[in-house]
C-alpha cells in the first residue's frame, strides 16, 4: 500500500516495552517522515537503545508501529530488514572471525545471488577504509573501523530508513566525522535515518528534528532550528520534576 | 600388535572424534550441548543395519537414507528439545528435555530393533584383513567432515552464516539472516554427522542400541577436553582418546580400560574445566 | 526469648496460620496410613512392590536433595545403590572379611556410600552442569564394571547373595515394615531439612547463585554436606534392595534405574517432597499394571520426562500447589514502615568506614576502574552515578567481592577485605542487591527473605534433620525477623505468596528485605531504582534515608538523577572509571563536567 505524502515514512503510537517483568518504554509516540534525519537522545538507561530494538523486531512490544504504510506487528528483524528498514546495533559488532568482505556478504543473505557481488561494491565505495582490507579478518580492525563495516552493513540492503545506535562511541573524532558525513549523504539521496546519539552537538548539527527520551517517555520534540534548545534538553534530562505526592 | 592397536585406536578415535564434532556443530548453533548426539551416532549404525542388512538395499540407498534419518532426529531435536527451552529463564532445561528424547529413542531401538547387537553390513565386497574398510572407512569419514566442514565454512554464504550465529547470535538476527532456518539447517547437518559417524563404524561398533549412552560419554570427552565449540580440539583429542583406550585395553584389559580412560578424563577436566585448548569462540564481553 | 519481632507474630499467624502446616502434612498422613495398612489389603505381590517403593524412596529422598533442591544434574546415582548393595552384601557374606550382622553391615554401607557420594558429587563445583552430568554418567558405568570385573569380591558376573535380616524383618512382611519404617524416618528428615535454612539455602544456590554468595552461603561446604548425606541412604537403599532381590548381578543395576530415580524427582517438582514421593510410587507402581508397560516403561519415563520439562516445569508439586492459585490483589501499593527499622537492625556495631584507594581494574584491554577512592560512611547514603560503561557496577562488583581489583584495596575499617571471598562479605555485615532482582521464583516471598539470615543459624545439619531443639528456635527466630523485614519495607501482605508471581517493584523491596536480615553495616543497592514508579522511587529513598540513620552506611549505585540527588548526603560521578567528581548534590548538580558527561561532547 503506497504511503502518501503526508503520511511519516515511521510511525510508531503507544508503544511499550520491557525486558521481562522490567517496563522499560511507557506509550511512546515518535514520527520519521521520509527523507529526514531524526535525533533521539537521552541519558543512560532511558530506553533509547530497547526503543530500536522494538521497532526492529529484536523486542516483543505492545502498540502499534507503522512502516512504509505496513504494520509491523510481529514482524521480526528479518521481516523489517526486507521491508526497507536496517538497524546498526550498537557496540560495533561485527563478526570478528570472518572477512570484512564476508561481513558484507552476510548483510546481503537475503539479496538474489548475482546482486550481492555489486551490492557490496556499492557499500565499500562509501567506505574506502575498510575496502582497503577486504579480505582481513574484522577481528583485525580498529574499533572504529568495526563501527564503520557495522554501518556499511546497515546499507547493503539500500534501506528506506536507518536506525543508529550510538555510532560514535568509541570513534575518534575523525571518524566520528565519517560517519557524519554519510549520514549527510544518504539524507540527501533520500534515505531516512534515526539517529541515537550521545553527542549532542553533532547530532543538532546533523539532525532535522529531535525526541528527548528519559525514563522510558517522550519528553521532548523539536525541530532543530528552534531555540534555547540545548537548555531545554538538559532541562528535560536533569529535570526533578514534581513527582512525590 | 602395535599396528592393532594404533588401527583400531584411531578409527575409533575418529568416531569419538566425529560425534565431538556433532555435538560442537549442535552448541555453536544453539550455545546448548544435546544429549542425541550419542543416539545419532547408534542410529547411524542401526539405520545402516537395518536398510541393508535387513531390508537388502543397496548399500549406496541404505547409506543415504542413514544419513536422511539423522538429518531427521537433528531438526527433530531442535524442534521438540531446544527450541521451547532455549526461551526459557531456567538454563537448565535443554540438559532434561535432550535427555529425555534421548532416551526414547534408545528405547524404542532396543524393543523394536534389538536388545541384542545386530550384525552391520559389509560396505565394501573386499576380503577381509590388513588395513581392513573397518578400520579405515571411519578415518576416511571423518577426513571427509573436517574437508567438508572447511569448504562450508570457507567457500559457502550459508556456512559463513552459521560461523555468524555462533559468534554473535544477536548481532546475526538484527542484520536480519533467518536465524531459525539456519539454527534449524545447523541440526540437521550435525544429525547427518552422527549418523555417518555411526555408519562408518558400523562394523566396529556393531547395529546395538547400548552404543547410544556409550557414544555420548566418549563422544563428549573430545568436546570437554578440546575445547567447546572447537572442532580441531575434538579430532586431536578424538584420536588421543581412542589410542589411549586400546593401548590400555591391551595392557589391563576391557574394563579396567575403562576405569583409566574416565579416571583420566576426570582428573584433566577438573584441572582445566575449559579443556586443554580453551573454548575456541569467546562469548563478546 | 522475646525477639524484637515478636510484637508481629499475631499479624504472621493470620498470614501463615496453623492451617496450612496441617494442610502440608495431610498428604504425608494418608500415605503413613495407607503404608502401615498396606498388608491388610494388598495381596503378597504388591507387597514386594511396595517394599520396592519404598526402597527406591529412601534413596530418591536423599537424591531430591541434590536434584531438586540444589539443582545438580546427577544422572547416574544408582553408583551408590550398586556400592550400598555390593558393601553390604560382601561384608554379611564374609568372603572378604568375617561375615558381619546385616545391621553393622549396612551401617557401614552408609559410611562407604557418604565418602562417595561426595567423591561423585564434588565435580559439580568445578564443572558446568552438563558436563558434570556425564561424569556422574561416566561414575554409573565404571562402577558397575567393577562390579562385573573384582570377581574375588563381588562374584563377578555371577554375583553374590543379598543379606537377610533378623527376625522379625525376615519374613517379608516383616522386610516390608523395616523398609517402609525406614522410608517414613527419610521422608520426615528431609522434610525437616526442607524446612530449615539448609533447605532454603540449597534452593538459593540452585536458582540465585550469587544471591547466595551475598547472603553468605558457602556452596561447597552445604554441597558437600548434601552429597554426604546422599550418598549415604543411597547406599543404605542399596543393602535394602540386595535384601529384596535376595541376589544380586552387575546387570540389575542399569542406567534404566538412575534415568528412574532421577525423573521421579523431576516429575515431582524440584524443592518439594511430596512430589519426588509421589512420582516415585508413580513410577514404581506404573509398569506393573500392564504387562508390555514393564518393557516400555523407560520410555514412558522419558516422554513424561519430556511433557513435564516442556509443559508443567514444576511437575506435581505445581499441579498441587492450590495455595498458589487463588489470585492477588490488583492493586498492591508496596508502603514500607521506617519505624520499624530501628527494631529490625538494632545500633550497628562501629564498623567504621568502607573505603577504596586507588582501585584499578582493567578486562582485557578496556580500563574498568582506573584508579577510584571512594569513603563510604556509616549513616550516609553515598550515590555512586556516572554514564554507561564509567565503571559504577564493576566498582560494586569489586566490593561485595565478585571481581577482584588488580590495584590498591577495599577496607573495612582499615583493614583490607580478602579479594574473590564474596561469601564471606556477609559475615562482615556487608549487604547488597542486584541490577536484576536475584530471587529464587518457586519459593514463597518469606521463605527468600529468610535466605538472608541463613549464616545467622546455629543448629548444624544434624540438628536440622533430625528437628532437634535449636533448629526450631533457629526457624522461629528467622521467621519472625523476617517477618519484621517485610513489614519494614512494606511487602509482609506478600509473605506466603510464591515470588514469581509478584511483581518487579515487588521483588525489588524484597531483595532490600533480604539484605537487611544481615542487619548490615554497609548496604550496597545496584539500580535499584529500575523499573519502579515515580511513587514508588519517592517511599523507596525515604526507607533507604531511613535506614541510613540507623546508622548503616548506604552506597547507592544508580541512573536515577533525581533519586541521588533528593537523598545522597555524598556524590561521587564516575566517567570511563574515574572519579569526575565528588561532593554534595547541589555541588554536583551545577557542575559543568557532570552535565557535559551525561549529555555527551
Amino acid at each position: 500500500m503506497p504511503i502518501s505524502a503526508a503520511d511519516p515514512l515511521l510511525d510508531i503510537a503507544g508503544l511499550s516495552t520491557g525486558y521481562g517483568k522490567i517496563g522499560v518504554l511507557h506509550g511512546i509516540d515518535l514520527t520519521v517522515d521520509a527523507g529526514e534525519v531524526v535525533a533521539l537522545l537521552g541519558p543512560n538507561g532511558a530506553g533509547k537503545t530497547t526503543l530500536l530494538r522494538a521497532v526492529s523486531g529484536l523486542l516483543p512490544w505492545s502498540g502499534s508501529v507503522r512502516f512504509a504504510g505496513r504494520d509491523l506487528a510481529g514482524a521480526s528483524p528479518r521481516d523489517t530488514v526486507k521491508a526497507g528498514l536496517s538497524h546498526v546495533i550498537e557496540g560495533h559488532r561485527v563478526f570478528t572471525q570472518l572477512a570484512v568482505l564476508d561481513n558484507l556478504l552476510l548483510a546481503a543473505y537475503d539479496l538474489p545471488r548475482g546482486e550481492r557481488a555489486s551490492r557490496v561494491e556499492e557499500a565499500f565505495g562509501l567506505f574506502p577504509e575498510i575496502a582497503a582490507k577486504r579480505h582481513e579478518r574484522a577481528a583485525a580492525l580498529s574499533g572504529g573501523q568495526q563501527q564503520i563495516l557495522a554501518v556499511a552493513q546497515g546499507l547493503v540492503r539500500r534501506p528506506r530508513l536507518l536506525m543508529l545506535d550510538e555510532p560514535s562511541a568509541g570513534l575518534s573524532p575523525v571518524l566520528v566525522d565519517r560517519v557524519l558525513v554519510v549520514v549527510r549523504r544518504l539524507r540527501e539521496a533520500g534515505t531516512a535515518v534515526l539517529l541515537v546519539e550521545q553527542l549532542i552537538e553533532k547530532a543538532l548539527a546533523l539532525a532535522d528534528r529531535v525526541y528527548a527520551l528519559a525514563r522510558g517517555s517522550i519528553v521532548l520534540e523539536a525541530r532543530t532550528g528552534e531555540a534555547d534548545l540545548p537548555h531545554r534538553l538538559e532541562h528535560a534530562y536533569m529535570a526533578t520534576a514534581s513527582r512525590h505526592t | 600388535m602395535v599396528q592393532s592397536i594404533v588401527s583400531t585406536g584411531v578409527a575409533i578415535g575418529c568416531i569419538y572424534a566425529l560425534i565431538g564434532i556433532t555435538y560442537n556443530v549442535m552448541f555453536s548453533a544453539s550455545r546448548v550441548f544435546s544429549f542425541t548426539a550419542g543416539t545419532l551416532g547408534m542410529l547411524g549404525g542401526v539405520l545402516g543395519s537395518l536398510f541393508i542388512a535387513r531390508m537388502g538395499m543397496p548399500v549406496v540407498v541404505g547409506f543415504l537414507l542413514a544419513l536422511a534419518g539423522g538429518a531427521v532426529l537433528g531438526i527433530v531435536t531442535e524442534i521438540v528439545a531446544v527450541r521451547p527451552v532455549l526461551k526459557s529463564l531456567d538454563q537448565h532445561l535443554y540438559v532434561l528435555s535432550t535427555l529425555a528424547l534421548a532416551l526414547m529413542i534408545q528405547q524404542f531401538t532396543a524393543i523394536e530393533w534389538s536388545t541384542e547387537p545386530q550384525p552391520f553390513p559389509r560396505l565394501i565386497n573386499v576380503a577381509r584383513g590388513g588395513f581392513d574398510q573397518q578400520f579405515w572407512l571411519p578415518m576416511l569419514a571423518c577426513a571427509a567432515v573436517i574437508v567438508g566442514l572447511e569448504l562450508l565454512y570457507r567457500h559457502t554464504l550459508v556456512g559463513r552464516a552459521f560461523l555468524a550465529i555462533a559468534e554473535d547470535n544477536f548481532a546475526a538476527r538484527a542484520l536480519g539472516l533467518p536465524e531459525r532456518s539456519l539454527r534449524m539447517a545447523s541440526y540437521a547437518l550435525a544429525g547427518v554427522i552422527g549418523a555417518l559417524a555411526g555408519f562408518a563404524g558400523g562394523e566396529m561398533l556393531l547395529a546395538f542400541f547400548a552404543n547410544a549412552p556409550m557414544l555420548t560419554f566418549y563422544g563428549f570427552v573430545p568436546v570437554a577436553l578440546g575445547g567447546m565449540g572447537n572442532n580441531r580440539g575434538a579430532v586431536v583429542a578424538g584420536l588421543l582418546l581412542g589410542l589411549f583406550q586400546q593401548t590400555a585395553n591391551f595392557l589391563v584389559g576391557g574394563i579396567f580400560a575403562s576405569v583409566a580412560v574416565f579416571t583420566v578424563f576426570i582428573i584433566v577436566l577438573l584441572a582445566r574445566p575449559e579443556g586443554l585448548a580453551g573454548a575456541a569462540l569467546q562469548r563478546r564481553v | 526469648m522475646d525477639t524484637p519481632a515478636a510484637q508481629l507474630r499475631p499479624s504472621h499467624s493470620i498470614v501463615l496460620g496453623s492451617a496450612s502446616t496441617i494442610g502440608a502434612a495431610l498428604p504425608f498422613l494418608v500415605l503413613l496410613l495407607v503404608g502401615v495398612t498396606f498388608p491388610l489389603f494388598g495381596g503378597g505381590y504388591w507387597g514386594v512392590i511396595a517394599t520396592r517403593a519404598c526402597v527406591y524412596w529412601v534413596l530418591v529422598s536423599g537424591l531430591n536433595l541434590v536434584v531438586g533442591f540444589a539443582g545438580q544434574i546427577a544422572i547416574g546415582w544408582v553408583a551408590l545403590l550398586t556400592l550400598g548393595a555390593y558393601t553390604t552384601s560382601v561384608l554379611v557374606a564374609g568372603n572378604v572379611t568375617p561375615a558381619l550382622p546385616p545391621y553393622l553391615a549396612l551401617a557401614i554401607a552408609a559410611v562407604v556410600g557418604a565418602i562417595f557420594g561426595l567423591i561423585i558429587g564434588l565435580p559439580a563445583l568445578r564443572l558446568r552442569t552438563f558436563y558434570f552430568a556425564i561424569t556422574t554418567l561416566g561414575f554409573a558405568t565404571i562402577v558397575t564394571q567393577v562390579a562385573l570385573a573384582w570377581q574375588s569380591v563381588t562374584g563377578g558376573g555371577v554375583g553374590v547373595a543379598g543379606p537377610i535380616f533378623p527376625k522379625p524383618f525376615s519374613s517379608p512382611w516383616g522386610f516390608y515394615y523395616f523398609c517402609f519404617g525406614l522410608a517414613a524416618i527419610c521422608t520426615w528428615m528431609t522434610a525437616n531439612v526442607a524446612a530449615s535454612r539448609f533447605g532454603r539455602a540449597l534452593t538459593a544456590i540452585r536458582d540465585a547463585e550469587v544471591a547466595a554468595e551475598a547472603s553468605g552461603i558457602s556452596k561447597s561446604a552445604l554441597l558437600g554436606t548434601v552429597f554426604l548425606f546422599s550418598g549415604a541412604v543411597a547406599a543404605v537403599a542399596g543393602g535394602l534392595f540386595a535384601a529384596l532381590q535376595s541376589y544380586i548381578t552387575p546387570d540389575a543395576f542399569t542406567l534404566d534405574l538412575s534415568i528412574l530415580f532421577f525423573i521421579a524427582i523431576l516429575i515431582g517438582g524440584r524443592g518439594s517432597i511430596l512430589g519426588p514421593l509421589l512420582g516415585t510410587i508413580l513410577l514404581t507402581v506404573l509398569p506393573e499394571f500392564a504387562a508390555p508397560l514393564v518393557a516400555w516403561s523407560t520410555f514412558l519415563y522419558a516422554v513424561l520426562l519430556l511433557v513435564i520439562v516442556l509443559a508443567i516445569p514444576g511437575g506435581i508439586a505445581e499441579i498441587l500447589d492450590f495455595r498458589n492459585r487463588r489470585p492477588l490483589e490488583s492493586d498492591r501499593a508496596i508502603i514500607p514502615r521506617p519505624d520499624l527499622l530501628e527494631r529490625l537492625l538494632g545500633t550497628p556495631p562501629d564498623a567504621g568506614a568502607l573505603t577504596l584507594e586507588q582501585v584499578a581494574l582493567s578486562f582485557g584491554g578496556v580500563k574498568a576502574i582506573d584508579g577510584l577512592d571512594l569513603d563510604i560512611r556509616p549513616g550516609q547514603v553515598h550515590g555512586l552515578i556516572g554514564p554507561n560503561g564509567s565503571g559504577k557496577t564493576t566498582t560494586l562488583n569489586v566490593i561485595s567481592g565478585y571481581y577482584a581489583q588488580q590495584r590498591g584495596a577495599v577496607r573495612l575499617n582499615g583493614a583490607a577485605l580478602p579479594v574473590f571471598a564474596r561469601h564471606r562479605r556477609a559475615h562482615m555485615r556487608i549487604a547488597r542487591t542486584f541490577q536484576t532482582p536475584r530471587i529464587v521464583g518457586s519459593a514463597s516471598v518469606l521463605q527468600n527473605v529468610m535466605i538472608g539470615g541463613t549464616i545467622d543459624g546455629e543448629g548444624t545439619f544434624v540438628e536440622s534433620l533430625l528437628s532437634l531443639p535449636r533448629h526450631r528456635r533457629d526457624e522461629a527466630m528467622l521467621r519472625d525477623t523476617a517477618m519484621l523485614a517485610l513489614a519494614a519495607v512494606g511487602l509482609e501482605r506478600l509473605a506466603p505468596v510464591r515470588a514469581d508471581r509478584l511483581q518487579h517493584s515487588e521483588l525489588r523491596f524484597t531483595e532490600i528485605a533480604r539484605a537487611l536480615m544481615l542487619r548490615p553495616a554497609f548496604l550496597l543497592l545496584d539500580e535499584p531504582a529500575a523499573g519502579l514508579s515515580a511513587e514508588e522511587i519517592g517511599r523507596l529513598g525515604a526507607l533507604l534515608l531511613a535506614i541510613a540513620r540507623t546508622g548503616t552506611g548506604v552506597l547507592l549505585v544508580e541512573h536515577h538523577a533525581d533519586l541521588i540527588f533528593d537523598i545522597c548526603h555524598h556524590v561521587t560521578v564516575l566517567n570511563l572509571g574515574r572519579m569526575l567528581a565528588a561532593g554534595t548534590p547541589a555541588e554536583i548538580r551545577s557542575h559543568r563536567e557532570v552535565v557535559n558527561a551525561y549529555l555527551g561532547g
